[in-house]
């Protein structure tokens, strides 16, 4: 081998390594965003992570970032699978009488098929509409499982909160639909 | 030559029975291709809600009549393409196939040539120096007696 080809070969060699390290850094520093959930934990309120997916109903998409400065969120992550999800989203049905027409409920049927997510919706009896996140990529920028998972979002598309004991409910809802 | 016969009668006997799975696959071998989405493991390992209800759409489709291929393509349709174990054999999962046989087959081949360069290597014997004449007289006189 002459000396040029084995400097190129140890060039190639030393290339790969590096661009392997550089996917492995970039690797753990994107799990490192352990997402909005976390975030609220560490006190901060970041701007809610923007998604466009399909409705199940079949009526077209939404698109999150479109509501910002519209309207303030209350984005609800549930399966047809997840027994707490029943009592949680009919608890938001029942505020979406009262806030309906300040705040926007937006479910997010997620790891799920969407044929037995309609069902699920019919059977409990689930108006607001929910997008298909079959893959659940949209519930890992919010923090994974466990769900149900309930997010609140203000008027200026920052998160201001997650449901964590009943009573958040009504307190986060007064509190966005006055942003 | 008798290895070889049954290699090729193996693969062979091999092609019917992937097609007979192919149209008319079981839950048990879907559970073990088909990962529960919730728990990072197989629906044959996984006994939660999600990999149940995953169970009874897969048994739905199959008693509907539907190839393996085809529950495959509606499973990736709802959850993309990690509810599979494996990778499928097209587009960029042909790689994940491919590139560690690769990488092993270009392994064996550096190696092998690097063994072959460090085997041709190897400095020839050089001779010794020349024996002191008086010396090389006597061993030839040695060796003479000793023929005799």
């Amino acid at each position: 081998m002459t000396r040029s080809a084995r400097l190129a070969a140890q060039g190639l060699a030393v290339a790969l390594v590096v661009g392997l390290l550089a996917l492995l850094i970039w690797r753990v520093a994107n799990d490192s965003n352990k997402g909005v959930s976390q975030a609220l934990r560490d006190g901060q309120h970041p701007t809610a992570p923007a998604f466009d997916l399909s409705r199940l109903d079949g009526r077209g998409r939404i698109d999150l970032a479109s509501l910002r400065g519209k309207k303030p969120i209350v984005l609800d992550f549930w399966a047809s699978w997840c027994v707490p999800c029943i009592h949680e989203s009919k608890r938001l049905e029942a505020a979406r009488r009262q806030y309906g027409n300040r705040v926007a409920f937006i479910g997010v049927d997620t790891k799920d098929f969407s044929g037995d997510a309609r069902s699920w919706q019919r059977k409990h009896g689930i108006t607001y509409p929910s997008v298909h996140d079959g893959s659940g990529g949209v519930l890992t920028k919010w923090g994974g499982l466990p769900i149900p998972r309930i997010f609140f979002v203000a008027r200026s598309g920052k998160v201001v909160g997650e449901l964590v004991v009943e009573e958040d409910l009504p307190r986060y809802l007064r509190q966005i639909a006055a942003s | 030559m008798r290895p070889l016969i049954l290699v090729v009668v193996a693969a062979l006997l091999a092609v019917p029975v992937a097609r007979a799975s192919e149209r008319h696959p079981t839950l048990n071998e879907l559970e073990g291709e088909v990962m529960c989405p919730v728990c990072g493991t197989t629906l044959d390992q996984s006994s939660s809600p999600a990999a149940q209800q995953i169970k009874r759409v897969i048994a739905s489709r199959i008693a509907a009549g539907d190839t393996k291929s085809q529950i495959k393509n509606q499973l990736v349709a709802e959850y993309g393409d990690a509810i599979l174990a494996a990778p499928e054999h097209k587009g960029l999962g042909l790689l994940a196939w491919w590139l560690p046989i690769a990488g092993i087959i270009a392994a064996a081949v550096i190696v092998g040539a690097g063994a072959w360069r460090w085997s041709r290597r190897r400095e020839p014997l050089l001779p010794g120096p020349p024996l002191d004449p008086a010396l090389e007289a006597r061993l030839n006189d040695e060796l003479r007696r000793f023929d005799d």
